[in-house]
């Protein structure tokens, strides 16, 4: 044993797909506990909050400043409202407003700034101007407000009697807060989705339910598929016939248009993620049973077997001691990519929105679908999908990967 | 081997030419061609053929295929799936473009004698020549159709066509003639350009609802007399082969017509002899030649398309509309700048089962509907594209000003609810007793848990996110709500058909009435009425079967009383009882069409502050009087 699992883990593709398997299961293990939110809290107000960090911005103005003097803070804060292209149309709209070329400068923003609201008139009407650009200008125009007062912004609450603003506290543009000192910042590395939730702690606890739907589905199906291999291929006869012609009636159907068709009947108030696990584990046994008879059947006539029978052994005995060790290399392989298949089965199913119900658990294929909904392909707010994307492949990825290490390892054909 | 060749490739062009007729039988431009062509091909040399018969007879579809841009008008949101027929009289054309009737009818290709104006609520002539009238006793309308006024086929539109529309609605028993025949007695024609319209009397010889009778006028269309008589003579006055006759060749008053379809588009054309370029009507014709509708699979689908400006004016939830300007920098707008960004017409409502195992209580009804988080109902599930609870509290108003006006806010303010009220909702079901009492975490109702399918059509997303968030909400306060998501063929059958199944549709979505001539009035009969409550094929409202005998007697009333306190005073109760007896909740405002424009080019769409006068709604051109707007558009680069 000691000696099968030294030379397993000599394999250096085995030790690959092991190592980042390991890693996502120790991250869906301990993340929870670093980050013990409800993954499926919405907690943002608006959709697909691209990710950063998000500082509490009434906090930041309470806490105690710093002065720091940089040179280059006028121009960047300049610079975030006024780039170049809002240079190039604000000369475009100074043009159609009949001021002569040569009087506007774009580089010198005082002037240009200066130039600009005296020929501003958001209700004029130039001729050919679309409304979608009329009201860019708007925005433009103001985004430019107080765009160079150097003077600070002044904080107010009204009076509790009289109800008028007094002044509280004055922010200055140098004023800098330490982010360590603010009580309220909230990291969000992936955003969040179209419901506002957290996407990486929905993403951990998503892959954590992702590949419990696996294991199960994977366990069921490797073990029926390994029970009916076992007596199909053992005992022959009868019985292999009867099973055999399942099996094969099941290989013509192909086993995602079953499975859709069992989720739809279940409705969706049933589905629940181990109830998918089940019906996914159920529809796709079929080709470990074929496997493990043609294997069984190579084996039954051995003299081990032989012997064993000879002895007096009973059937199940020799099933368990005979032969299910010889092929249990094959079988610990075919559940690997039972599990692996299994996450994808409930990735498309969940995309055709055949998944488990939400509102409970996320799941991978969830995730997947409401980003699909919600057209966050279409809206190039990739961290609500990639993330997903690439969590699913680096598990079967990784699966697949110890799969061809454990077949290197075990098949003779393939060892070198 | 060579003559095999040749035989091959003749055989192959040959029926290629045969599969190319089949779309070409549906344009109306080249009727007589289609036969032709197959019997005509083979005696031709078949290299010949292909090469000058698709040319004539494919006109119309390649002209579709590559519409001139400046001279096209693209549209989505409308029309899902390929359309069936263009007969005006059934309700199963799926013929979005064509044919709407309604609070605000479609008039592309059909017409009205009025026109109605959410913005202004008011009716502007189209076919009938200056205002409608009330004689004195409130029993008749009357009304002149314009001298002006036109079939495609050139013959005048009468009064006559106006009755004779009315009788077959009435004969055949369509939509129309069975929504409205318990509130119009007759429509008449006086002369050939007067038209009265008598109402149903009451017992006292009173108009039953005059508002019915008055929102005729501008909801249904004119059809013509002699077109309608050669349908019922090759129907021989069988009613279903009268609404599913395909109707490829009625005749219709409107700017627009047939040109193309198949299961990817349907592209109208204009009418150059339309009768409205006539001083009396708009003076001109509408500025696109072509209305042309692709038809997307979803929504994504839409709003890509929309991105890549490919469409002009789109009537779908396109969600976060504005970054389509502020991120993306494309110059697509909306009707207003800021959100909600379209003016807020319908109000998508939760119903309640109240068949439900304990939803037949007050208390839990109440309590659900006050815990739901509306303000996450309209920022993440609407994208911020509807008025939130605080903006505009919850009543039985759409959120214009001229509905807000009818009843009285400060009244009923101690009833509302802004939502996401956890504490509150709470202590109502524990002091009416509804409490847990195994320990399981969910509250039980008479010894019995409290377990909820709440549900809404698949794909539909905004409402699907409602639907979640409607189902957290239940999560919070102990009562045990999940989600389901029928296809919409499944759902709509099951939630039209009284009784719904015992289990999975407990807390359904439905849309209300939106912005109409009716309207409060009919929106609110919608919700409550008990006349819609428990019954089949009921597409019109109530769907938890709720009654209410003060509520059917004050939306009986109301149609009738003139004084206006008195108006007001019976609105303020509706809306009292509605927000205590919560037999449905509103989740969101929602606009009666989504406006969203494209200045790629065209331009000068109706927009907040356009000038218009009267203005024109934000009815994508095509609805009621927003079809104003397409005469006032313009070309970007001419």
């Amino acid at each position: 044993m000691i000696h099968t699992l030294r030379q397993v883990f000599r394999s250096g593709k085995f030790v690959t797909g092991f190592v980042i398997f390991v890693s996502l299961l120790l991250i869906v293990l301990i993340y929870p506990l670093l980050v013990p939110d409800d993954p499926l809290a919405i907690i943002g107000l608006g959709t697909f909050f691209p990710p950063g960090i998000y500082v509490n911005v009434y906090d930041s103005v309470n806490v105690s400043p710093y002065t720091l003097n940089l040179p280059d803070a006028t121009t960047k804060r300049i610079a975030d409202k006024l780039g170049p292209k809002e240079r190039q149309d604000m000369k475009e709209f100074l043009l159609a407003a009949g001021i002569p070329e040569e009087e506007i400068d774009i580089e010198d923003t005082a002037k240009l700034l200066d130039l600009w609201e005296k020929n501003y008139d958001p209700n004029k009407n130039i001729e050919g101007m679309t409304l979608a650009k009329m009201r860019y200008y708007q925005r433009l125009n103001n985004s430019l407000k107080g765009l160079l007062a150097t003077e600070g912004l002044i904080v107010a609450l009204p009076n509790a009697q009289t109800g008028q603003l007094e002044q509280v506290k004055v922010i200055e543009q140098s004023d800098y807060a330490n982010i360590n000192e603010v009580p309220n910042v909230r990291v969000l590395p992936l955003g969040t989705d179209n419901f506002g939730r957290d996407v990486l702690t929905e993403l951990v606890k998503a892959a954590g339910v992702s590949l419990q739907i696996g294991f199960v589905a994977g366990l069921i199906a490797t073990l029926i598929g390994l029970v009916l291999g076992l007596l199909a291929g053992y005992l022959g006869g009868m019985v292999d016939d009867i099973i055999m012609f399942f099996t094969n009636l099941l290989i013509v159907i192909p086993s995602f248009v079953l499975l859709i068709l069992i989720s739809f009947s279940i409705g969706q108030d049933k589905r629940g993620a181990i109830t998918i696990a089940t019906v996914i584990g159920f529809t796709s046994w079929v080709w470990t049973a074929r496997a493990v008879r043609a294997q069984v059947l190579s084996l039954r006539n051995r003299d081990h077997v032989n012997l064993s029978r000879l002895s007096g052994h009973s059937t199940v005995y020799i099933i368990l001691n005979d032969i299910l060790p010889y092929i249990m290399s094959y079988v610990v392989m075919a559940l690997i990519l039972q599990i692996s298949s299994g996450i994808l089965a409930e990735a498309g199913l969940s995309i055709l929105g055949l998944g488990p119900r939400t509102t409970e658990v996320p799941t991978l294929g969830l995730m997947m679908n409401w980003a699909m909904i919600y057209q966050a392909h279409v809206l190039g707010k990739w961290w609500a999908y990639l993330p997903v994307l690439v969590t699913i492949a680096l598990i079967t990825f990784s699966m697949n990967l110890m799969n061809t290490g454990l077949d290197q390892v075990f098949n003779p054909a393939l060892r070198e | 081997m060579k003559r095999l060749t040749w035989f091959l490739s003749a055989l192959l062009m040959l029926s290629m030419l045969l599969a190319s007729c089949a779309p070409a039988a549906t344009p109306t431009a080249a009727p007589a061609e289609p036969t032709a062509a197959p019997t005509q091909a083979p005696q031709e040399e078949p290299t010949k053929a292909p090469e000058v018969q698709p040319t004539k007879e494919l006109s119309a579809a390649e002209i579709a295929a590559a519409l001139p841009r400046k001279e096209t008008l693209y549209f989505n949101g409308q029309q899902w799936g390929p359309v069936v027929c263009w007969n005006p009289y059934s309700s199963s054309c799926n013929n979005a473009m064509a044919i709407s009737q309604g609070d605000n009818a479609r008039v592309t290709m059909f017409e009205t004698p009025y026109l109605y104006n959410m913005l202004d609520g008011k009716q502007y002539p189209l076919l009938a020549d200056g205002p409608w009238s009330w004689n004195d006793a409130m029993t008749e309308i009357t009304f002149k159709i314009k001298p002006a006024a036109r079939w495609s086929d050139g013959t005048p539109v009468t009064a006559e066509d106006v009755a004779y529309t009315w009788y077959a609605h009435v004969k055949y028993n369509t939509s129309t003639g069975a929504s409205n025949k318990d509130y119009i007695e007759a429509i008449e024609a006086v002369d050939p350009q007067t038209v009265v319209i008598k109402a149903k009397l009451d017992a006292d010889g009173k108009a039953v609802n005059p508002l019915i009778v008055a929102a005729y006028v501008s909801s249904n269309y004119v059809l013509q007399k002699a077109w309608t008589q050669k349908l019922e003579e090759r129907t021989g006055g069988d009613p279903a082969k009268f609404l599913t006759d395909p109707a490829e060749d009625v005749v219709y008053s409107g700017p627009y017509h047939k040109f193309y379809t198949d299961e990817t588009k349907v592209v109208l054309v204009r009418d150059d002899n339309y009768w409205g370029k006539d001083p009396s009507m708009w003076g001109k014709l509408p500025a696109p030649k072509y209305l042309a509708h692709v038809i997307f699979k979803d929504n994504a689908a839409g709003t890509t398309a929309l991105k890549a400006g490919e469409v002009d004016v789109s009537q779908q939830f396109n969600s976060n509309v504005q970054d389509l300007w502020l991120k993306d920098g494309l110059p697509i707008s909306t009707y207003l700048p800021e959100p909600p960004y379209n003016i807020g017409a319908s109000l998508p409502t939760a119903f309640y089962n109240l068949r439900s195992y304990g939803l037949d209580q007050v208390a839990v009804r109440k309590a659900i509907a006050i815990a739901v988080d509306y303000d996450t109902i309209v920022a993440n599930a609407m994208t911020n594209q509807s008025a939130t609870f605080k903006q505009v509290p919850r009543s039985l108003m759409n959120p214009t000003p001229g509905e807000q006006a009818l009843y009285d806010r400060e009244a009923v303010k101690s009833l509302q609810w802004e939502g996401n009220d956890i504490e509150g909702a709470k202590k109502l079901l524990d002091e009416a007793g509804i409490v847990d009492t195994d320990g399981d975490g969910w509250r039980e109702y008479n010894g019995k848990k409290l377990q909820y399918v709440a549900t809404c059509p698949n794909g539909w997303s905004d409402w699907q996110a409602a639907i979640e968030v409607v189902a957290a909400a239940g999560k919070k306060i102990g009562i045990d709500i999940t989600t389901n998501y029928p296809e919409w063929s499944v759902y709509q059958t099951v939630v039209t058909n009284w009784p719904l199944p015992e289990t999975g549709y407990d807390i359904f979505m439905m849309w209300s009435a939106g912005a109409g001539p009716t309207m409060p009035w009919g929106r609110i009969r919608n919700l409550l009425s008990s006349e819609f409550a428990e019954t089949t094929n009921n597409w019109t409202g109530n769907w938890g079967g709720y009654k209410n005998p003060e509520v059917d007697e004050l939306i009986k009333k109301i149609p009738t009383m003139t004084d206006q306190e008195e108006i007001k005073k019976a609105y303020t109760r509706l809306v009292e009882i509605y927000l205590t007896d919560v037999p449905s909740f509103t989740l969101m405002y929602r606009p009666q069409s989504f406006h969203t424009v494209y200045e790629g080019v065209w331009t000068n769409f109706p927009h907040q502050g356009d000038g218009t006068n009267p203005p024109v709604p934000p009815l994508n051109l095509t609805d009621g009087w927003s079809i104003a707007g397409l005469y006032n558009l313009k070309l970007v680069n001419p």
